[in-house]
Order: C-alpha cells, then sequence, then structure tokens
C-alpha cells in the first residue's frame, strides 16, 4: 500500500493568505537578498582591482613604447672614422663611441646654430652634448660598420636623447625637479624646449624597446627587453615541448592503466603536492641537478625551460587527469563494445574528447610558467645580458634574461626613468599572456566544433 | 492482445553457440552471481528477465568479457564460445569483442559522423580493403538495423545529433558492422519511447536470422514478443531457463510464476 492514502501528520500550519509572506518567507528572502548583494559586491570589488590594475600598468608603462629621439644631420667625416681610408671594417672598429661622440657633438651644435637658437652661455660643450643618449655614439657607429658606404656622406640621424630629457618630454621631469638635480640643469632643460619648437626633438615610437637588450643603469633610454622576450619565448618553447608529452602521456598511464594500489595513490597525492610547492624550490632543485650536476651552462634558456617544465608538469598532469575522467564512460564502453583495445578506446575516443580540458591546462600551466620569477633567480637568469641570443638550438644555451626576471631587475635600479620600462615589460608580459589565452580558445573551440 | 501473444515458436536451432558452466562472479566479497549454467543457441533470442540486481546484466557483460574493465570483479567458472574457453589465457579480450558484440542500455554514439561511428569497428579490425568496400559495409550494416532510409541523406551528420530510438538503432549498426556471431543487448530500449521500441524489436526478430542475440529486459512483455528462449534470474541464481513459451505460460520454479505474474520483483 502506498503512504499516500495514510493520514497526514497533523502539522500545525496556521492558515495565511498567499499574498502576505509570512515571517519566515521574509526572511528566507531577505537571506536571499543579502547573499546575492554579497555576490554583487564581490564582483565590483574584483573589477575595480582590475581596472586600477590596467589603468596604473597602461598608465605608467605606455609612455616606454615612445622615446625622445633628437634628429639632427651628422657629416660622417670619413678622415676622422676611417683613418686607413680603405673602409675595411676591421680598421674601421678601431674608432670607439669616443670618436664618434665627437662626431655627435659637432653636428648637434651646429644644427643649434643653424636653428639660431639661443643658448645659455653658461651651459658647457659636455651639458649640451649631455643631451644626447650615451648610447647615441653606439648607435651611430654600429650603422656605420654595417653600412660603410655612408662614410663622407651627411646623414639624417635620430639619436637617442638622455633618459631626463625624455622624463621632461613625458612630464615626469620638471624645471623645479631639474634644479634639484644633479644630472641636469633647468638651463638645458629650457634649450630641449627651443629645440623642441624647432623640430629638432621628438617623442616617436620606440622599436628599440622591444628589440634591443637591456641597457646600463646610467641609460635607461637605452634598455628594451629583446633578449628578455627571445629567453622567455625559448624557455616556453623547450616547456611546451617537454612537458606536454611528458604530462599527458603521464596523467594517461596513470588514469587508465596504471593499477590502484598503495603506491599510486601515493604518487597522486605527491603530484597535487607538488603543484603547490612553493617555485622558489624548483629553483633550488635546477641549480642543484642542472648546472651543478649536469653542468649546463647558468642564465641559460634550457635550464630555466627545464626548471620551468618541473613546475608545469603537476598542472598539466593534473588538468589531464581531470578531463580523462570527465569523458563518459559510457564512450569507453562503446569503444571496447566494438573490439577496440585499451589503448584504441583512450586514443580514438576519450583523448580527443578531453583535448580541451588538456589544452586549457597546458595553456594556464605556460601561462604560470611563463610569469615565474623566482626559480630563474637562482639559475642565473637574473644576470645582466646585453648579447641576443643565437638560433635555436645553439640559442638555448647562450646567456639570456626572461621578461619577468626583467621586471624585477628594471625596479630594482635605482633612475626613475626605469619605473616606465617596468611598467613597459609588464605591458608585453600581459599581451603574451593574453595572446596565448586567445589560442587556448581558439584551439579549444576548433577541438569541440569536430564533434 | 498482440502484445501479449506468446508464439509456439518453433526453435530450428538446436546447436549451443555459447555454453556456461557454473559460472560464478564476486564483485569483491559480493558474490553477485551464483554457479550459473546456461547454454545460448544459434540463431535465437535468448531473454534474460530477473528484478533489479539479479545479476542478468553481469552475466550478460561477462559473455564479452566487458567486466574486465570492473577491477573488482571476478569471474569463475567456464564460458565457451563454439568450444573455446573465452577466459582462456590465450583469448584477447579485443578479438572475442569483435565476435560477441554489444549494445548497451543508453544509446552511445560516438560523439563522431554518423558513417564514422559505423566505419570505426571494421575499420580497427581491418575488415575492409578498400574505401569501396567500407562504404557498403556501412550502407549494409544500417540497412540491417533500420535506420539507412532515415540518415542515408546525412551520413555526416554527428551520430550523437539523432533522436533517441534512432541512436540506439545506429549503436546497433555499429555492433553489427563487424559482423559479430553472437550480439548482446543490454536493456537496449529501456530509454526508447514504445514506438522506437517496437522498431527495435521488429529489428531484433530480423537480426535472429544472423547471429544469436542475447537480450536483458526488464520487460517481460518484450521477453515475451521477442524471444524463443528465456532465462530468468533471481537473486543471483539462474532460477530457470527453457523456452519463452513454457516460461511464461508454465513455468516450473514457483518463484518464476510469482515473478511474471507481478508478486515479486
Amino acid at each position: 500500500m502506498s503512504d499516500a492514502t495514510s493520514q497526514m501528520p497533523a502539522a500545525a500550519r496556521p492558515k495565511h493568505s498567499l499574498f502576505e509572506p509570512d515571517a519566515r518567507t521574509r526572511r528566507r528572502n531577505a537571506a536571499e537578498t543579502r547573499f546575492r548583494f554579497f555576490g554583487a559586491s564581490a564582483i565590483v570589488v574584483a573589477v575595480l582591482a582590475l581596472v586600477i590594475l590596467l589603468a596604473s600598468v597602461l598608465g605608467s608603462g605606455l609612455g616606454a613604447f615612445r622615446q625622445t629621439f633628437i634628429h639632427i644631420p651628422i657629416t660622417l667625416d670619413a678622415t676622422a672614422l676611417d683613418k686607413g681610408g680603405n673602409r675595411n671594417p676591421e680598421d674601421m672598429k678601431k674608432v670607439t663611441t669616443i670618436g664618434y661622440a665627437k662626431i655627435l657633438e659637432q653636428g648637434l651644435k651646429a644644427a643649434i646654430a643653424e636653428k639660431g637658437l639661443t643658448v645659455d652661455p653658461a651651459l658647457t660643450a659636455k651639458q649640451i652634448a649631455g643631451l644626447m643618449s650615451q648610447d647615441a655614439a653606439a648607435q651611430l657607429r654600429n650603422q656605420v660598420l654595417a653600412d660603410p658606404s655612408l662614410l663622407g656622406q651627411t646623414i639624417e640621424f635620430s639619436a637617442l636623447a638622455n633618459g631626463r630629457v625624455d622624463g621632461f618630454l613625458k612630464g615626469r621631469v620638471t624645471l623645479e625637479s631639474a634644479a634639484r638635480d644633479s644630472n641636469i640643469s633647468p638651463a638645458q632643460l629650457n634649450l630641449v624646449s627651443e629645440m623642441k619648437d624647432a623640430g629638432l626633438v621628438s617623442l616617436d615610437f620606440n622599436p628599440a624597446f622591444i628589440t634591443s637588450g637591456d641597457a646600463s643603469e646610467v641609460r635607461p633610454e637605452a634598455a628594451g627587453l629583446g633578449v628578455a622576450i627571445l629567453g622567455s619565448a625559448y624557455m616556453m618553447l623547450i616547456v611546451l615541448v617537454l612537458s606536454l608529452p611528458i604530462g599527458v602521456a603521464a596523467s594517461i598511464y596513470l588514469e587508465e592503466f596504471a593499477p590502484k594500489n598503495k603506491l599510486t595513490d601515493m604518487i597522486e597525492v605527491n603530484i597535487s603536492n607538488l603543484a603547490a610547492v612553493p617555485s622558489i624550490v624548483f629553483g633550488i632543485l635546477g641549480l642543484a641537478i642542472f648546472i651543478n650536476f649536469m653542468g649546463l651552462p647558468q642564465s641559460a634558456p634550457i635550464v630555466g625551460g627545464l626548471v620551468l617544465t618541473l613546475m608545469t608538469l603537476p598542472t598539466i598532469i593534473i588538468a589531464t587527469r581531470a578531463a580523462l575522467k570527465a569523458v563518459p564512460p559510457s564512450i569507453r564502453d562503446a569503444a571496447l563494445g566494438v573490439g577496440a583495445s585499451k589503448m584504441q578506446a583512450i586514443f580514438h575516443h576519450a583523448l580527443p574528447l578531453a583535448m580541451p580540458g588538456i589544452l586549457t591546462g597546458t595553456i594556464i600551466g605556460l601561462a604560470q610558467a611563463l610569469g615565474e620569477t623566482a626559480p630563474l633567480l637562482l639559475i642565473g637568469m637574473v644576470a645582466f645580458v646585453r648579447e641576443t641570443p643565437g638560433a635555436p638550438p645553439e640559442g638555448f644555451f647562450d646567456p639570456a634574461s626572461a621578461l619577468p626576471v626583467q621586471v624585477y631587475n628594471f625596479t630594482q635600479r635605482a633612475d626613475p626613468a626605469f619605473v616606465e620600462r617596468a611598467s613597459g615589460a609588464i605591458i608585453v608580459l600581459l599581451v603574451f599572456l593574453v595572446i596565448m589565452n586567445a589560442v587556448a580558445i581558439m584551439l579549444r573551440r576548433r577541438f569541440e566544433r569536430r564533434w | 492482445m498482440n502484445d501479449m501473444r506468446i508464439v509456439e515458436r518453433d526453435v530450428t536451432a538446436s546447436s549451443a553457440k555459447m555454453a556456461a558452466r557454473g559460472v560464478q562472479v564476486y564483485y569483491g566479497e559480493n558474490h553477485a552471481l551464483k554457479d550459473v549454467d546456461i547454454d545460448i543457441l544459434d540463431k535465437t533470442v535468448t531473454a534474460f528477465i530477473g528484478p533489479s540486481g539479479c545479476g542478468k546484466s553481469t552475466f550478460l557483460r561477462c559473455l564479452n568479457r566487458m567486466n574486465d574493465t570492473v577491477a573488482s570483479a571476478r569471474v569463475l567458472g567456464s564460458i565457451t564460445l563454439e568450444n573455446e574457453d573465452i577466459y582462456d589465457k590465450r583469448v584477447d579480450p579485443v578479438t572475442l569483442r569483435a565476435k560477441v558484440g554489444m549494445v548497451f542500455q543508453k544509446p552511445n554514439p560516438f560523439p563522431k559522423s554518423i558513417y564514422d561511428n559505423v566505419a570505426y569497428g571494421p575499420k580497427i579490425h581491418g575488415l575492409t580493403r578498400n574505401k569501396a568496400e567500407l562504404d557498403e559495409v556501412v550502407e549494409k550494416s544500417l540497412r540491417k538495423a533500420a535506420i539507412w532510409n532515415e540518415v542515408k541523406d546525412r551520413l555526416d551528420a554527428p551520430g550523437t545529433g539523432l533522436s533517441g530510438g534512432q541512436q540506439q538503432r545506429l549503436c546497433i549498426a555499429r555492433a553489427i558492422a563487424t559482423s559479430p556471431e553472437v550480439l548482446l543487448m543490454d536493456e537496449p530500449c529501456s530509454a526508447l519511447d514504445p514506438i522506437a521500441t517496437a522498431q527495435v524489436e521488429e529489428l531484433i526478430d530480423e537480426l535472429r536470422s544472423q547471429f544469436s542475440v542475447v537480450i536483458v529486459t526488464h520487460s517481460m512483455q518484450q521477453a515475451a514478443r521477442v524471444s524463443q528462449r528465456t532465462a530468468f534470474f533471481h537473486l543471483g541464481n539462474l532460477v530457470e531457463y527453457g523456452e519463452t513459451g513454457q516460461i511464461f505460460t508454465n513455468p516450473s520454479d514457483p518463484r518464476t510464476e510469482s515473478y511474471i505474474t507481478g508478486r515479486i520483483g
């Protein structure tokens, strides 16, 4: 007999109009309203934090992509720059940047005179030349060495301006702050204003920020991210190539083939634990194994890549196992039912279905690795590297930097111009992360569309 | 009533295709199946009936060693397919499952095209030499499964986009594409509506001319409609096994009678 016919227990439920909520309903509704409010406020706080972060990074970092240049005609005196007169690059290399600096100085003076600008008589020749970056001479020398036919000609040269001059055009340096600054004087800045009006000085897009290497503490205007970007790219390549196959193979074995016993339980727990191990620990491990024991070079992307691979593996394994677990068992049954072997069932059916999850996990792991700083500090990637590493595979062993380490490096330096550099580097890092996520979404869409 | 007709069908084939002797199944400590002896006849539909948890599905999954995938399952006793012990060490379950196909309770087409669903079995077993042959096998299987006319214009459409009944018939087409000798069906109609059920039942009757079919079902009417022989399981025991007509009209065991008349189960 069903219970439906039995007498309902006589619950004391007073009669109540539907139009008027009773006290209990009101309390429940109030609780729900409160909870919704908390949720909405959490979202608002999160969005605000994100906006503030982006605004501050973009606000202080976008300037790094523009740089002040001094545009002057330079007469490349062949007698001074090529004493042998035979245009032999080996001989021309004997003329150091000091020789080129003199030519730049003369060119700048001539340009100022030609435009008829008033120069404060208190300004020394050295102070006028100091408007240009110390790197400008090296720039000119490289240009001439690359193309000796320029000798004897007069070229339009865009010299990097000094960091303080750059700051003046960007509003960071003012006449008041210059009065207290031993590196620049108000008289110099007045001259810069006149030069700007005359069209000798302007803010231009600065591709060198993305392509060139780091520069020393005293010339922030020349510092770039080229080496760091290349180093990070090399490391990501190594991480992807190593961690994806190893991680996926390990997960498939653990999830599908491994017997369930104490040992595999322990492995499973420890993989989860590894994902939570502080990254600096991996740095120590990499230092001990790859550099001290295996004798790989310091500061090399290969070592960084290996360390980051170790760090990324747990993330990929956990994500892949979760994705494999989420494939409905009926699909495996179906494959086994028509006589597929276990491996065929996995590779033909389970793995393709798990692919979106695996890719998401991999990209998250890569993104983590891209932003990782601490382990790289320990394996020497914090070193000052100016030379661009070579093409792979040899380039994997050349010293390089990494984007997050470069950010850290920039923030350690005294010159305020590096603040802008650091923020600019963060923007580049964020752009890479956005690109990686976009790729992940695209791949996921493509794999999902196939079904 | 037409549905309840119990035809005294002449059981022409009498040779045992599969034979089980003293089969015991344990799931860990749980003794799920106790001492089952049964002969599955060739070109016959055999129905397994019984209340939930009585072991009929478990036994069905023993017949093509799908229980191997359950780590805790242990199978004792012997099951032979044409006098070869399928639990022999030399037997690869993969080749066994090509000979003993299976259709599951819930339609489970691969999330691929209709064509690929059916072509998968022949492909992995290398049954066809070229695309034309494969096309032929796919068409023949879909025709046999009585779904060809509905899908012939959209073989590239995903199999998961079909209706429930169509999906189940697609799964049957997939199972018979490898030309099995025995077809196991685990409650193939439990997720289907009456019309789709009728189509699948009709199909089962046609398939009998080529395979032996073993079907697990909760519906006694279905067992009566489609099968020639019926086995009644109860609490892990095979209570009674015989011709369907005899089981339903004149059961020898009181438990069978109670179940058929609805007093237990």
